[in-house]
């Protein structure tokens, strides 16, 4: 009895732990570029200097948070944005699900995208890193592997990465007979040293990768077979770290050197345990840690009650009444909450009539922080027929 | 039949009545055929949209064309393509008046009466094809191959041009010629720089422009592309916008726009940048680091024979203070000081110069001292400043086998070759190739063809050009309409409309970014019309096999493809949807991140293809030698490029001697003496007649290089700034005039040394006292009945004149006066 019990509690336990993924994962996560013009959100926010100065620049490097982080970043600052629209004459925008998607997805995704190197960084780093033991640069340097300065193609840092992966087992086997330590790398790294590799090489001819299409990754990560050594949802212990718990405010060049770090270790195991090494060709590897960037971009399931509470506390429940008497539909009746994207599509739709209102009563905007979005996303999603 | 203006406004039906019209039984005014009005009548009105290149002129916007049941009805600007972004000028959407013109040429005409006699018949493309393969071969297989001769009319950079010149070269002759050159027109950027293209202007980055008779909202190469930009400029606030000064003798519509307008004398821009240069040396406003690191020739210097040289700023110091600047210029001094203060106070400030100040005797020397201005501030490569773009990396065409007939004759000396000392820069000189073939120098011309370009509306003297049409025994025209020129061909194989065919575009001059357009058919070709490339393609398997494995292709199509196919394989840039903002794409760029990724070339070419090109606006890094390809490796105030080839027509002329200088520096049309001819100075316009009042003409908008002019909507809006139609008129200031007892809209006669003609006086301030402009466009012999008869040419009035180093056309050294007309 006791057995069947324990065996109970297991599979509804990792049954709300194991739900099945409820954003899809995109094939091209910078679709939503064309919403964030299209909708007018670059009059105030710029990317890359390009763009409205009002709101910050959303391709400095700052992780901005998953799904639900971003909503409530956004639902957070509605009244302000309100504001501008007002002022600037704007309309304001309304949003259809799939471009809300693609809009988060692409807001989501600017900091996989990585920084620019620096070239006088990249250049101390080669020397640091003992790269030129074995590889020449500009004259200096070993022997024993590739001239940088004679590279027929300028390589962007990813393809770096990947060469340098695809080629570890070798390198680290002849690194240990000459006893060099294998380099490690952090932060901006990789792509300091390729932005000196690339001032150093001045190739006109240049060879760079896609952003990454998760959806794919997705694919080569099971092809590749990472997942037998990686878990890849909350509690899934493998031998490997569980890739859901990565600690996402990192680039896809910082994952990559996390990658490069862990494979003296991981290349014993697969040694030991007789599994091939997995090589990455053309966009493969880009697209694998685009599908573990992705890992984390969905939250982790909330509390409906504590939801409920939320509902109560933040004044929904004064306006979406039950039996909709209220002013606002009754949720509890909805048929349109069926996902965190459409919750989110339909808060952004409705906060002008919502504000108004609320100034109309004398109240405050109803803020959100992270936990108090994902437990009303829960309630909501709970309530919804 | 002439149409007047009043018949045309009952017509009028905005460009999508092409269509309503044929079907109202207009067709004498748009000819819309037959199968087209019945599929328009009883098709199930699907609406599609295709995305090409505008072929209306040379600017090379993006277009997309909405059709109904494959009908092309509508025409707006691609708003994805980064050269226009949605924009387009009037003429763009005229490009359906051109498709269903009454006036195209529906098959190959043979002439049969003489020159000019407009009696023509039809021939099959099989027997026209013969004729001009048998006339190549027998001339191939005499050693002649050298007397074929070709004109592209074309000014653009792109496939096309590359085409026409590998079939030329394997041909076997050195006379492809493309007008008007664009070359000719970089010949002061590679006198200084050593750089043989047309620089692009950052102004989004600058605080301040200086302009030298550049009317870039109108006439420069690409209107649109500049517009866009001045627009974003312009959409700030007063205190941070960018502002603009305008130097022009006339209030063009750039002057029209900017924050100041400086009326000039014609022909002065020279000495007014040279008094520019003089404040910002003597107020030390320069960027003196630039000048000592990168520059030569600022200072004196002594050669390696010991011999001392005059530097840029003596020079300057010496006789372009503003007082002397004012005198020539009429600019007053004190103006010349504040622009001088301004330009030098708000930096980034950049300068650029156009056509007022290019198209004179003295251009060459007017643009190197407009840009050795942007030297002294140090804006070469630099934000807010000038730069090169970078070539677009399409593959090039198969390297040629040259046979024995192709060799000997690309080893004859060129037909435009100039015979005396003139013209020792220029990539092509019209007024050479005239006179040459009049004079059978350096030997006959016995086929010519012609591509597009009106010769005899568009050039100077063309009167001379129409007799040596007479002289060649075979001419052969490309155009869709008959015009003055087709009127002496004796073949007309007459070309699809940019509507109907496959090209390739790429940098159009002064963008700033690299870019490929392509221009595909939105509809089939609506008469026995072919691509001209794809005859070209024709005749080289016809004349034979040496000349048809240079062009390996069984149509232009595949040509574009297989040049397109280095893009996709060289992963730089992306297809224009994916990165319309450029800041976006520089921003994944710098990470090392392509935007498209694409499976296959197929895949590649269907959305280059469905979307209407590829750009790159990501300049390559350039080392200084790229920058400066001088033989200092410098900027070169001195220029040593002019030093050389002066010397070697010194040379030519019997050897280095004072008299020989002499000699050919008169021949230059070259007045100054000593150091100061190979530094950027003023030259003197020399006008001989004796007339009071300086002409000048302009490009509009509507109508830029004439072609246009058989286009009814453009001839309605072809005065829109003045509120004239279908007509010509001149611009008087009012005191001129007073002077000479005419009112506003009086008819007068503008006349000069070689004719007059009657136009509408337009009296306005917006010109310069002692200044008559009347725009260019109108005034056609020939060209269909929109166009013939209508209007006024001002070329006509004009003088042989031309810059003797580039050979552009000297449009504004021509005198007139005028007088009230009964």
């Amino acid at each position: 009895m006791k057995t069947a019990l324990k065996t109970f509690l297991v599979i509804i336990i990792t049954s709300s732990l194991f739900q099945a993924q409820e954003l899809k994962l995109p094939s091209n996560p910078l679709k939503g570029r064309i919403v964030f013009e299209e909708k007018g959100c670059i009059v105030c926010h710029s990317l890359n200097g390009y763009g409205g100065k009002i709101g910050p620049d959303l391709s400095r490097q700052k992780y901005y948070g998953s799904f639900l982080q971003l909503g409530s970043v956004i639902w957070n600052h509605i009244p302000s944005m309100n504001r501008k629209f007002r002022e600037l004459k704007m309309e304001r925008p309304q949003f259809s699900e799939s471009e809300m998607l693609d809009l988060v997805d692409f807001i989501y995704f600017l900091r996989f995208l990585g920084e620019p190197g620096s070239v006088a960084n990249g250049q101390k780093l080669l020397s640091a890193k003992g790269c030129k033991s074995c590889h020449k640069i500009a004259g200096k340097g070993g022997s024993l592997a590739p001239d940088f300065t004679v590279l027929n193609k300028y390589s962007s840092p990813m393809y770096l990465a990947q060469a340098l992966w695809n080629h570890g087992p070798l390198m680290q086997k002849k690194l240990a007979e000459l006893k060099i330590t294998v380099p490690q790398f952090s932060g901006k790294e990789i792509s300091d040293i390729t932005a000196y590799i690339r001032q150093a090489t001045l190739s006109s001819a240049e060879f760079r990768l896609s952003p990454g299409n998760p959806s794919k990754g997705k694919f080569i990560f099971q092809q590749k077979s990472c997942g037998k050594c990686h878990g890849v949802t909350f509690g899934e212990e493998k031998m490997g770290p569980n890739l859901s718990k990565l600690n996402l405010n990192s680039s896809v060049t910082e994952i990559a050197g996390q990658m490069w770090n862990h494979s003296p270790r991981m290349i014993k195991y697969m040694k030991d345990n007789s599994i091939s090494y997995p090589i990455f060709k053309e966009n493969e590897m880009v697209d694998v840690i685009s599908y573990i960037y992705f890992l984390g971009f969905e939250d982790k399931p909330g509390n409906r009650r504590f939801g409920e509470n939320v509902y109560i506390e933040k004044g929904c429940s004064s306006c979406h009444e039950s039996g909709g008497k209220g002013v606002g539909p009754d949720l509890s009746s909805s048929s349109h909450l069926k996902s965190g994207v459409q919750i989110l599509q339909r808060m952004w739709n409705h906060a002008s009539k919502m504000e108004d209102l609320l100034l109309i009563q004398n109240d405050e905007w109803p803020t959100l922080t992270l936990d108090e979005m994902s437990n009303l996303y829960a309630y909501l999603k709970s309530k919804n027929k | 039949m002439e149409i007047q203006r009043r018949d045309f406004l009952k017509l009028l039906g905005g460009a999508s009545g092409a269509i309503a019209l044929g079907l109202y039984g207009c067709r004498n005014s748009i000819d819309v055929p037959e199968r087209l009005i019945e599929l328009a009548k009883r098709g199930p009105g699907i609406e599609s949209w295709k995305n090409t290149i505008c072929g209306q002129c040379p600017a090379g916007c993006g277009v997309s064309v909405r059709m109904i049941d494959g009908i092309p009805v509508y025409i707006k600007g691609n708003p994805n393509y980064p050269v226009n972004r949605g924009g387009m000028c009037p003429s763009g959407h005229s490009a359906l008046e051109m498709l269903f013109n009454p006036d195209r040429i529906k098959n190959p005409q043979k002439r049969i009466g003489v020159e000019g006699s407009r009696k023509w018949e039809k021939i099959s493309w099989d027997n026209s094809l013969k004729i001009v393969s048998d006339k190549m071969k027998e001339l191939r297989n005499s050693g002649l191959a050298h007397q074929v001769a070709f004109l592209n009319g074309n000014a653009q950079n792109g496939l096309m041009d590359k085409h026409f010149a590998q079939f030329m070269n394997a041909y076997g002759s050195p006379n492809y010629y493309s007008f008007p050159s664009i070359k000719n027109q970089t010949v002061p950027y590679n006198l200084l720089q050593g750089v043989e293209q047309i620089p692009a202007y950052d102004l989004l980055n600058a605080k301040y422009i200086l302009s030298f008779g550049s009317n870039f909202l109108e006439e420069g190469y690409s209107p649109i592309y500049y517009t866009k930009i001045y627009s974003q400029l312009r959409d700030q606030s007063v205190e941070r916008r960018t502002r603009l000064v305008q130097i022009d003798s006339r209030m063009s519509l750039t002057a029209a726009n900017a924050d100041r307008w400086v009326p000039i004398k014609p022909g002065t821009y020279a000495a007014l940048a040279l008094g520019v240069a003089y404040v910002l040396i003597r107020e030390e406003l320069y960027n003196k680091n630039f000048v000592q690191t990168s520059t030569f020739g600022f200072n004196d210097w002594t050669d390696s024979r010991g011999k001392s040289h005059i530097g840029f700023m003596k020079n300057v110091i010496n006789n372009y203070y503003p007082e002397e600047v004012s005198k020539i210029t009429g600019v007053p001094a004190e103006t010349i000081l504040q622009i001088a203060r301004d330009l030098g106070n708000n930096k980034p400030s950049v300068v650029l110069g156009g056509q007022g100040a290019e198209d004179n005797t003295n251009g060459t020397f007017t643009q190197m001292a407009i840009y050795s201005l942007n030297a002294l501030l140090g804006n070469i490569e630099k934000e807010g400043g000038v730069y090169f773009v970078d070539v677009p990396p399409l593959a090039e065409l198969p390297s040629i086998v040259y046979d024995e007939a192709a060799r000997s004759g690309l080893e004859k000396t060129k037909v435009a070759e100039s015979n005396d000392y003139t013209y020792p820069l220029a990539d092509f000189s019209f007024d050479a190739f005239t006179k040459n073939i009049l004079n059978d120098k350096p030997y006959p011309v016995s086929v010519l063809f012609i591509y597009k370009g009106n010769p005899l509306f568009q050039t100077l003297n063309h009167h001379e050009f129409a007799e040596a049409l007479k002289k060649i025994p075979l001419v052969v025209s490309f155009d869709s309409c008959i015009n003055e020129t087709s009127e002496y061909a004796d073949l007309i194989l007459p070309d699809h409309t940019s509507l109907e065919k496959w090209d390739a575009f790429s940098n159009v001059p002064s963008v700033g970014f690299t870019h490929v357009g392509i221009q595909q058919p939105v509809i089939n070709p609506l008469y026995d019309t072919k691509n001209t490339a794809d005859v070209i393609l024709k005749l080289s398997s016809m004349i034979g096999q040496s000349v048809a494995n240079a062009l390996p292709f069984d149509t232009y199509e595949k040509e574009i493809r297989f040049s397109v196919e280095k893009l996709y394989t060289s992963g730089e840039g992306a297809i224009v949807t994916e990165g319309v903002k450029g800041a976006w794409l520089e921003y994944l760029q710098q990470r090392g991140w392509q935007i498209g990724r694409y499976n296959s070339f197929d895949e590649f070419w269907k959305l280059i293809t469905e979307n209407g090109g590829w750009w790159n606006p990501i300049r390559k890094q350039k080392k200084v030698e790229d920058l400066f390809k001088t033989s200092s490796g410098k900027f070169e105030f001195y220029s040593k490029n002019l030093e050389e080839a002066i010397n070697n027509v010194v040379r030519k002329a019997g050897g280095e001697s004072s008299e020989n200088m002499k000699k050919v520096l008169q021949a230059l049309n070259i007045h100054t003496e000593g150091d100061a001819v190979f530094l950027p100075h003023y030259e003197v316009v020399s006008i001989e007649e004796n007339m009071p009042l300086y002409l000048v003409t302009y490009n509009l908008l509507t109508n830029r290089d004439g072609n246009s002019s058989n286009q009814p909507m453009m001839q309605e809006l072809f005065g829109y700034t003045v509120h004239e139609h279908w007509n010509t008129w001149a611009e008087i200031n009012p005191v001129t005039a007073k002077a000479n007892g005419i009112s506003d809209k009086n008819l007068i006669w503008v006349e000069s040394p070689l004719g007059s003609i009657k136009v509408t006086a337009r009296v306005n301030p917006g010109i310069m006292p002692g200044v008559v402009s009347v725009p260019f466009g109108m005034g056609h012999t020939s060209y269909g009945r929109y166009a013939k008869g209508i209007g006024s040419n001002p070329v006509s009035l004009m003088k042989n004149k031309y810059d003797k180093l580039n050979g552009i056309p000297a449009l504004q050294a021509t005198k007139v006066k005028i007088s009230l007309a009964n």
